[in-house]
């Protein structure tokens, strides 16, 4: 069976040697919404920016069968779209139009299906009226949701956020877990926000210690208060 | 936070905003080196050139005092530079204005000229990014071929900038709120020093996701744009008006005063 994500042993550690990862295992079928929710420094965003290519433990990573390494990059970084914590290291061109239309620019695609593309995906996170702004122009929550924009637009099978309620008011959370509810594509999230988490998505990976301590289904994983005590975690 | 953007005026609606990017660059460009190249001992002659900026800016509905404080902000670097003249150059000249006539020393004449050239200049300046997105600007640029890296550059500069300053403004409010009295200039500078180190520490380390985000939307090295912009009527009037501005400025202004 083709998974969207698909780890085998995979470990990594820093230059420095720390462990950042250990025999990590993990299968994620195409449509699924997972959530990888733990302490700080269990590893979550470090498996996120493995799972890109960025970075290269021992072990193998295949995303929607191709593995993850030099020779494929350029296939992997069409079919995972990375979404990163800080929405400000995501919006770097002079406008939120040109953001989002980089990487569909870099992926050789004609003027008019970039432009498409870029409508759509504008459209889809309710930032049209925006498009010739700059970003330090936008609000906390629009340049959050003008980062998912710049991902939708290259149309990518998984997508990976890390820490994508950071810094989000109610509302404009709930602007942006109701975003991430309506697509389609594969989701892995990276969260510290376990009623966040519990809103997007319906299985949950536990991350503790740079290992995988528990998979299951949300409703599962985050009612079990002692194994969620455990890791220093609390139910939502 | 809020910050002084340089391009804070340019999303107006005036003849001067609808411009090509590439028309009024490269009026900004000709109209500094003709500024420049006036002689160094006519500081009248470079006033008259002052007239068309100041219109365009005034045309634009770009506020002065706007423009006037930004050009005060970086006028201590040429105010050194300026003042140092009169002390090197004493050769004396007449200076005759109608009926009233003084004299002045070659250096001060120079200092004026300067100080003229530094404020025509910065006029020209703000008279273009004034009524241009940064981001137009850099399209620009970069259809006349200006070396990738440089555009990318600017543009990394004109969207980080912000970024930055908000991060020297949390330092700054983290120092104060824990700084009850004045620490005396070695501590003093001991606390800048460090606030520095860890900015840059902190640049590098956003620089690197950056890349990590450019290289995860397929960046390989070099930048595409959807950008196509074309040369109207409009433009061409603009430059013909700026040409007959120049050539008036230089033939006539020049005749008169020089």
């Amino acid at each position: 069976m083709n998974f969207a994500v698909e780890i085998q042993n995979f470990s990594y550690s820093w230059p420095d040697g720390t462990k950042a990862l250990r025999q990590i295992n993990l299968t994620i079928e195409h449509g699924q919404k997972v959530v990888l929710v733990g302490p700080n420094g269990a590893g979550k965003s470090t498996l996120l920016l493995a799972m890109g290519g960025f970075v290269r433990g021992t072990g193998k990573i295949l995303i929607d069968g191709i593995e993850v390494c030099p020779a494929n990059v350029k296939k992997i970084r069409m079919l995972l779209g990375c979404c990163m914590e800080n929405p400000d290291d995501q919006l770097f061109m002079p406008t939120l139009y040109e953001d989002v239309a980089f990487g569909p620019l870099n992926m050789g695609l004609g003027a008019e299906e970039v432009k498409r593309r870029v409508e759509d995906s504008l459209r889809k996170v309710g930032l049209e009226a925006m498009a010739h702004k700059t970003p330090h122009h936008l609000s906390a929550g629009q340049k959050r949701a003008a980062a998912v924009a710049t991902v939708l637009s290259m149309s990518p099978k998984i997508i990976t956020f890390d820490e994508p309620d950071g810094g989000l008011d109610p509302r404009n959370r709930n602007n942006l877990v109701r975003l991430l509810r309506e697509l389609s594509q594969t989701l892995i999230i990276a969260t510290c926000d376990m009623r966040f988490a519990a809103a997007v998505a319906d299985r949950a990976v536990v991350m503790d210690n740079s290992c995988i301590v528990a998979d299951g289904p949300v409703a599962e994983i985050f009612y079990n208060g002692e194994l969620m005590a455990s890791h220093g975690l609390e139910t939502p | 936070m809020h910050h002084a953007y340089l391009d804070k005026y340019a999303d107006g609606d005036s003849f001067f905003h609808h411009l090509d990017s590439r028309v009024k660059f490269l009026a900004a460009v000709v109209y500094t080196i003709l500024v420049l190249s006036l002689p160094r001992d006519h500081p009248a002659v470079v006033v008259c050139y002052a007239v068309a900026p100041f219109a365009v800016l005034v045309w634009a509905g770009i506020p002065l005092w706007f423009v006037l404080r930004r050009i005060l902000m970086v006028s201590p670097f040429v105010l050194v530079l300026a003042l140092s003249c009169p002390l090197y150059d004493k050769t004396p000249y007449p200076v005759v204005f109608g009926k009233i006539s003084f004299w002045l020393t070659g250096g001060w004449l120079r200092c004026f000229t300067i100080l003229a050239k530094f404020v025509v200049t910065m006029l020209t300046l703000f008279a273009l990014v004034g009524t241009t997105r940064f981001a137009d600007l850099l399209a620009g640029l970069q259809w006349m071929r200006f070396p990738d890296v440089l555009v990318m550059q600017l543009g990394f500069l004109y969207r980080y900038l912000f970024v930055l300053v908000d991060q020297v403004h949390h330092i700054l409010l983290a120092r104060s709120a824990r700084k009850f009295h004045p620490l005396g200039f070695r501590r003093e500078m001991k606390i800048a020093a460090a606030m520095t180190g860890s900015l840059f520490i902190r640049s590098i380390e956003t620089s690197q996701r950056i890349h990590i985000a450019m290289q995860s939307r397929g960046f390989t090295g070099t930048f595409h744009s959807l950008r196509h912009t074309r040369i109207v009527l409009r433009d061409i009037i603009f430059l013909l008006g700026f040409l007959a501005v120049c050539v008036l400025l230089h033939g006539w202004v020049r005749h008169i005063f020089m």
